[in-house]
């Protein structure tokens, strides 16, 4: 073999490598094109918050101050996004680490009393890369949240791997985002399909209003303002709405529970509620339709 | 609450807004909190950061700028000093004294003292303490940690004794917690109940973080994004009954272009009926004999079990 055929070879392997890794990649996700809401709704809206508090700060090791900031959501932050969604009467799914109910007891529960959906976010932020102990990790989040509400949660937002999650009885995830619409991941031969919900990192409070979110520098920080989120959010949710569609938006009670952000989303609330066709259920109540109506085979 | 070292600094719940009250039918409690400490880093104020045209404006024309303002609407504020800042300005300090301001302690020179010995930190905190008392002429009633532009996070640096050595200096209040918008209590031990009580802050409502943050040449200036953080967040708190803290810092605020639009800020806040404009001083005065810790903190013991493969 002359080098330049083995060159042309080299670089169809290349290409066969990548195409292979593209598809079995593409055969693991199938969208729900159109999804259809009860009642002709043309759009339902998750509000969902994850309720890490302290939690993912301490797990980071991040010193006094950043726990204190966390602190916040515990002691202020959920209990005002409880009042906001009870005072519209909106159903909104808080994802709760399994250890936020030995720090707040209370709000886990009068979150779950009024009738919001308590679902799992990790039993400490974290996945174990131990399958064994992963294990232990989802079914000790599922105890601590069904000690405090009576219910065994059916969702999660994790990186809890998919089969363990379909083994332990979940309907759905929300975490990542292939695609706007609701959607099933699964093996590329179709098994093994789990919902998940997605939710955007525009659609999130932490990336306008946390400081060093993700880790980022001092000179990448946008310290926004929530008139400036609030029409994002709401130029998102219209679009949807024109269209039919769906819309997640994830907050952080320590971060949407500052007075300022939860008179926005008291307003942002109202001007979506002021069309007709809005749906506000909880993740629970979108998975449950979508797996009855467009099951995954 | 349920108490958990390393997690939490208070109690599982904040003050319901409806518990919350202010002297004389008050609605809600607004703090301007000035920051006289030059840009510097984690080891505190250097030569260099004294040498600067920042430092020189902070505290000459900027300072005069926004003293000035204050003077004229009769806004009374809460300087936050570090001690070397208090030799160096000590006729501006009394000054400011002088005009009903309060002058609280900001370290010894801003330094990050998480990277102090315990024994280093408390040494420098007697001084800052013995240097103001003798400067101002009365001994500084709060103590504030303020975050520095290069700071990694935007809350303020403590070492795991700050808050202990602070209570046993005899310091009412601590200036700048995160954990609640209205004052709350710091606890470090559960046992014994030793608290301080501690003011609110939030970065959101600072204005170093939006005047050309972090510094020249790769800052953002972003006064009106500003502007629209304090508006909506003394808003949303007046409607509260809670309150409003605002941080300053003078060799930023005091330009001119960024002095207007504070001043069409205050316009603002001063237009709202019973904002009860109190030094931190006044404000930790007020919650201390109406919410004491004794009747008001209520701490739960811990119910967190540890585990195997899990943070303790």
């Amino acid at each position: 073999m002359d080098t330049s055929t083995e060159l042309a070879n080299g670089l169809d392997r290349d290409i066969a490598v990548l195409k292979a890794r593209a598809a079995d990649y593409g055969a693991c996700h199938r969208v729900i094109e159109k999804c259809t809401w009860p009642q002709g709704a043309r759009i339902a809206v998750n509000f969902t918050a994850d309720f890490d508090a302290m939690l993912l700060r301490r797990v980071l090791n991040e010193p006094p101050m950043q726990l204190a900031k966390g602190e916040f959501g515990g002691r202020v932050g959920i209990w005002r996004l409880i009042e906001l969604f009870d005072s519209h009467a909106i159903k909104a799914t808080i994802f709760t680490p399994g250890r936020i109910c030995e720090l707040y007891p209370q709000a886990v529960k009068a979150a779950s009393q009024s009738g919001h959906e308590i679902a799992d976010h990790m039993w400490e932020h974290q996945v174990p890369k131990d399958p064994a102990l992963e294990r232990e990790h989802l079914r000790r989040a599922k105890d601590a949240i069904e000690k405090l509400t009576g219910k065994r949660p059916v969702g999660t937002r994790s990186w809890h791997t998919r089969q363990l999650l379909l083994e332990e009885g979940y309907i759905y995830n929300s975490h990542d985002t292939p695609d706007h619409r609701p959607h099933y991941i699964s093996e590329p031969d179709g098994s093994k399909a789990l919902l998940n919900l997605p939710f955007h990192y525009v659609i999130d409070d932490a990336m306008f209003f946390s400081f060093a979110w993700l880790n980022t520098e001092n000179d990448a920080q946008r310290m926004m303002d929530p008139e400036h989120v609030e029409e994002i959010w709401w130029a998102a949710f219209l679009q949807q709405y024109r269209q039919g569609g769906y819309l997640n938006i994830c907050m952080h009670p320590f971060v949407s529970g500052r007075a300022l952000r939860i008179a926005m989303l008291d307003r942002l609330i109202e001007r979506m509620k002021r069309l007709p066709g809005v749906w506000f259920p909880t993740c629970e109540q979108v998975a449950r339709h979508v797996l009855s109506l467009h099951p995954a085979s | 609450m349920p108490w958990k070292e390393r997690y939490t600094i208070s109690d599982e719940k904040s003050l319901l807004d409806s518990e919350v009250t202010w002297p004389d039918e008050q609605r809600c409690c607004f703090r301007i909190v000035v920051d006289l400490a030059p840009p510097c880093g984690p080891a505190g104020i250097t030569p260099q950061d004294l040498a600067t045209p920042d430092a020189y404006f902070g505290m000459h024309g900027g300072l005069a700028a926004l003293a000035d303002g204050l003077r004229r609407r009769r806004l009374k504020a809460t300087f936050a000093v570090p001690a070397v800042m208090a030799e160096i300005h000590a006729d501006t300090i009394r000054a400011l004294r002088g005009e009903g301001h309060e002058i609280a302690a900001h370290g010894f020179k801003h330094e990050d003292v998480s990277l102090l010995s315990r024994d280093e930190e408390k040494a420098r905190l007697a001084r800052t303490t013995e240097i103001l008392t003798r400067i101002v002429g009365q001994r500084p009633s709060g103590w504030f940690s303020l975050p520095r532009p290069s700071d990694k996070f935007a809350g303020g640096a403590v070492s795991g004794h700050t808050v202990d050595l602070l209570i046993e200096d005899g310091y009412d209040y601590f200036g700048n917690g995160l954990a609640d918008d209205v004052p709350h209590y710091w606890v470090t031990d559960f046992a014994s109940r030793r608290a301080i009580l501690t003011l609110p802050y939030y970065y959101h409502f600072d204005d170093q973080f939006f005047l050309l943050f972090p510094k020249k040449g790769t800052g953002l200036e972003n006064p009106d994004t500003l502007f629209r953080n304090w508006k909506a967040e003394l808003d949303a708190q007046y409607k509260r009954g809670r309150q409003f803290t605002m941080v300053l810092h003078p060799h930023g605020i005091g330009w001119p272009n960024r002095l207007h639009m504070l001043e069409q800020f205050l316009d603002h806040a001063q237009s709202l009926p019973a904002l009860w404009n109190a030094t931190s001083a006044e404000c930790a005065r007020h919650w201390t004999a109406t919410f004491p810790a004794a009747t008001h903190l209520k701490l739960e013991p811990s119910i967190w079990r540890d585990y195997p493969g899990s943070l303790s």
